[in-house]
């Protein structure tokens, strides 16, 4: 045991917290709430450059091959800075095409995505905007060596940006509603496909995607047809290590605003971090983050040694995801109501930790999880 | 990162579990929670029988150097922990094998080393701490009680209180005024003495569940030999601020807690109620997944204080925020449980208790883990002044 990082990451994390602090300002953040692109190509590209995109791509697919736990060391200080950008959405489906995709598939889209040529996401949620298969209608007909996509899907994070959608859809009617689903690299600019952007508290970009007879090639299809479901319980769980990872960086950078600023406000004569009643929610809210913390390297750790991990994935997005919502809202309340001003940069934290939690999965659907997890019939 | 254990640690850890498990057989069935140990007399007997058979081991000098025939390194004892945790196995005493002997280590004499390691080894003399007065709790060094010397003893006089197993202690450790015209810090001295001593009295505190796990302990003109000091006289303040720092992992009570989630998980997939398993009522399954939550990341973190440890390495915020954390969980889990269980849920110990009535005890015992060892207010103190850098309370 050893929970120290090793020298790689030391020098991932110390290149990535000199990077965000130059090229990812707060006002950039803002300007992309703002516009309607939602994330920055200079920026993207700048990334790619660094190898962040190719991170966890092995290298015979011209990526850097280095493991998951590394890739969650970097996300904890993109985190940090709160860069926004479709980088969990197109590694997560990056990561089903690693697993379950044909040589093919992996020799065309992986090199792409590690050079930031690619932008990937995938379509889960619909209407039900639950996360299990029975929410899951879009329907897929095979018609000759093609399938035929119609249907809509929600909260598809920056499809609007995408390059290709992954569309988790149903081939057949399956009981359990686990059986029957398909997953298909849907090229975003086929025929049939339009979006809209839905407001979200996070202005994050998240579509609604409508299918209407989209045509899709069957050497589209990713993984077995009917059995896709596992891929996308590994995106999930992936996908929710990830963003804990990247949960932990936001949830320190509120803790470390607070406490400067409440040595530095001053009222009574004294800096406000001299009252206890402050100086103990300050504690708990250093304490919320530790056992977080932990808790997240734990299930990166067991994910990058291929260690079974889905009852401590949930268990950390369960906990984490109440920690960043209830951490964020302290620090608001701390800080009185300056930082209740949109031109604050703590409502930045706070409202994406509404996003953070429900992407790969809100509390109770990772309760859920744990509950079957830990023996409950 | 690296969360794994070698395949050496696995080994000494499954011996660990093997040799509690069988202990578990033979543990009588009065034993629940913390305290009873040192309550009822064939749970004292047992305790005793358990701490034999770790001496036989070596396992009571867990992480202590070779000339005093230790084995093993900090990992061991954090191991060893785990296993005594799960099964709820007592043997090692707290006060002597947890908090005093590596401080002896550290701040001891050789001679003092000598001679009070190697019973400590062989689970044969019993250990209370002597600290807390009525007047001088979290704020201890306003403490009161006098050891004045003469010539090579010193007399005690005075009070100390919440005295976890004094009545059923050979020896303690405390700390006494020695040096009344010194500054505050520099005015004690952390002294050994013999619980027979005469001019000590031991007398039991009603706990609020009517148990007796506490004591208070007078002293009138009690002589103890000057040589049995721990650091230089009248700097008894370091030597505290030394043994509060070990063992600070809490696994031990979180693997308890673990245990007890299985027990509890076991209890709701065998139990009915209206016309079903309790373990199918959503809300159960939530506050329960909730609380398994928890107690994974409790066990995260204190892995990171043992880690730490293991590398004589400590931070204080990770262990501060560690208590707080273990602790409070204690609390709510006490709490959930004892819902879940219904109107039997204030069953105490007997024939119609769930699970030997631990759920109504932990509702009465939770309090000693938030209060003991620097009350949970205090850790929070120490995080937010010697951790987060706020202004100090004056």
């Amino acid at each position: 045991m050893d929970l120290r990082f090793t020298e790689t990451q030391e020098i991932l994390k110390k290149a990535a917290r000199d990077f965000l602090a130059t090229e990812c300002p707060k006002t950039l953040i803002r300007e992309l709430e703002q516009g309607e692109m939602g994330y920055c190509p200079e920026l993207w590209k700048k990334m790619a450059e660094l190898g962040w995109m190719g991170l966890i791509i092995p290298e015979e697919y011209e990526g850097i091959g280095y493991t998951f736990q590394d890739l969650a060391v970097l996300l904890e200080e993109i985190g940090r800075n709160i860069l926004p950008g479709p980088l969990i959405a197109t590694l997560t489906s990056a990561f089903a095409i690693l697993e379950a995709g044909t040589e093919e598939q992996k020799k065309e889209l992986l090199p792409k995505v590690a050079q930031g040529e690619l932008i990937l996401t995938t379509a889960l949620l619909e209407g039900d905007g639950v996360f299990d298969a029975s929410g899951i209608a879009v329907k897929a007909a095979p018609k000759g060596d093609k399938f035929l996509i119609n249907g809509t899907k929600l909260f598809v994070e920056m499809a609007h940006v995408a390059d290709y959608i992954l569309c988790v859809a149903r081939t057949k009617d399956g009981t359990p509603p686990e059986k029957g689903i398909t997953l298909f690299l849907v090229d975003s600019t086929t025929p049939g496909i339009s979006w809209e952007v839905i407001p979200t508290t996070a202005e994050d970009k998240l579509c609604e995607v409508r299918f209407e007879d989209v045509n899709v090639p069957g050497k589209n299809v990713l993984g077995k047809i009917d059995e896709g479901w596992p891929i996308v319980e590994m995106m999930l769980r992936k996908g929710a290590i990830a963003k804990c990872a990247e949960s932990i960086g936001a949830i320190q950078t509120c803790v470390e605003m607070t406490v400067a600023y409440a040595k530095e406000r001053v009222q009574y004569e004294r800096p406000i971090g001299a009252f206890q009643a402050l100086q103990h929610k300050m504690a708990d809210m250093w304490t919320a983050m530790e056992t977080s913390r932990y808790l997240v390297y734990e299930a990166a750790w067991m994910e990058s040694e291929g260690l079974p991990c889905a009852k401590e994935a949930s268990m950390a997005k369960a906990y984490v995801n109440e920690v960043y919502k209830n951490v964020s809202k302290w620090s608001v309340r701390l800080h009185g109501a300056i930082a209740t001003s949109a031109d604050h940069d703590i409502p930045l934290y706070y409202r994406r930790s509404k996003a953070a939690d429900i992407a790969y999965g809100g509390t109770d659907f990772h309760r859920e999880i744990v509950a079957q997890k830990i023996g409950l019939v | 990162m690296d969360f794994s254990l070698t395949e050496e640690q696995k080994a000494r850890r499954r011996e660990f579990y093997d040799t509690c498990k069988e202990l578990d057989k033979k543990k009588p069935p009065s034993l629940v929670g913390f305290e009873a140990i040192y309550e009822l007399d064939e749970c004292w007997e047992y305790n005793l029988s358990c701490a034999r058979e770790f001496a036989k081991r070596g396992w009571l000098a867990l992480a202590w150097p070779p000339e005093y025939d230790g084995r093993g390194d900090m990992m061991d004892k954090v191991l060893f922990a785990e296993a005594r945790g799960y099964y709820g196995i007592p043997g090692v005493d707290i006060f002597g094998v947890q908090m005093l002997a590596p401080t002896l280590l550290q701040a001891a004499s050789e001679e003092i080393n000598r001679e009070f390691l190697p019973p400590i080894a062989r689970g044969e003399v019993m250990w209370c701490e002597l600290w807390s007065e009525p007047n001088a709790g979290s704020d201890l060094a306003t403490l009161s009680a006098t050891a004045v010397r003469k010539g090579d003893e010193y007399i005690i006089n005075g009070q100390k209180t919440w005295n976890t197993g004094a009545h059923r202690a050979d020896w303690g450790f405390g700390v006494f005024k020695t040096d009344p015209s010194a500054r505050k810090h520099h005015n004690m001295t952390f002294i050994l003495l013999d619980m027979k001593t005469a001019g000590i009295t031991v007398r039991p505190i009603p706990y609020l569940d009517g148990s007796a796990p506490y004591c208070e302990v007078y002293f009138d003109d009690a002589h103890v030999p000057a040589r049995n000091i721990v650091g230089q006289e009248h700097e008894g303040w370091a030597v505290v601020n030394l043994l509060a720092g070990f063992e600070r992992s809490g696994i031990n009570e979180i693997m308890s807690m673990l245990r007890g989630l299985e027990q509890l998980v076991a209890y709701c997939n065998q139990t009915k109620r209206h016309g079903q398993p309790l373990a199918r009522n959503p809300l159960i399954r939530n506050r329960l997944a909730e609380l398994a939550c928890e107690l994974e990341a409790a066990r995260a973190l204190a892995y990171r204080v043992a880690d730490l440890q293991n590398r004589n390495e400590m931070s204080l915020m990770d262990a501060s925020a560690g208590k707080i954390f273990f602790s409070e969980l204690g609390e709510r889990f006490a709490f959930l449980a004892t819902d879940i269980l219904g109107p039997y849920g204030q069953v105490r110990t007997s024939r119609w208790a769930p699970l030997n009535g631990v759920w109504e005890k932990m509702f009465h015992e939770h309090f000693i883990t938030t209060i003991s060892m620097g009350t949970n207010e205090i850790q929070r103190n120490i995080i937010a002044w010697y951790g987060l850098g706020l202004p100090r309370m004056r």
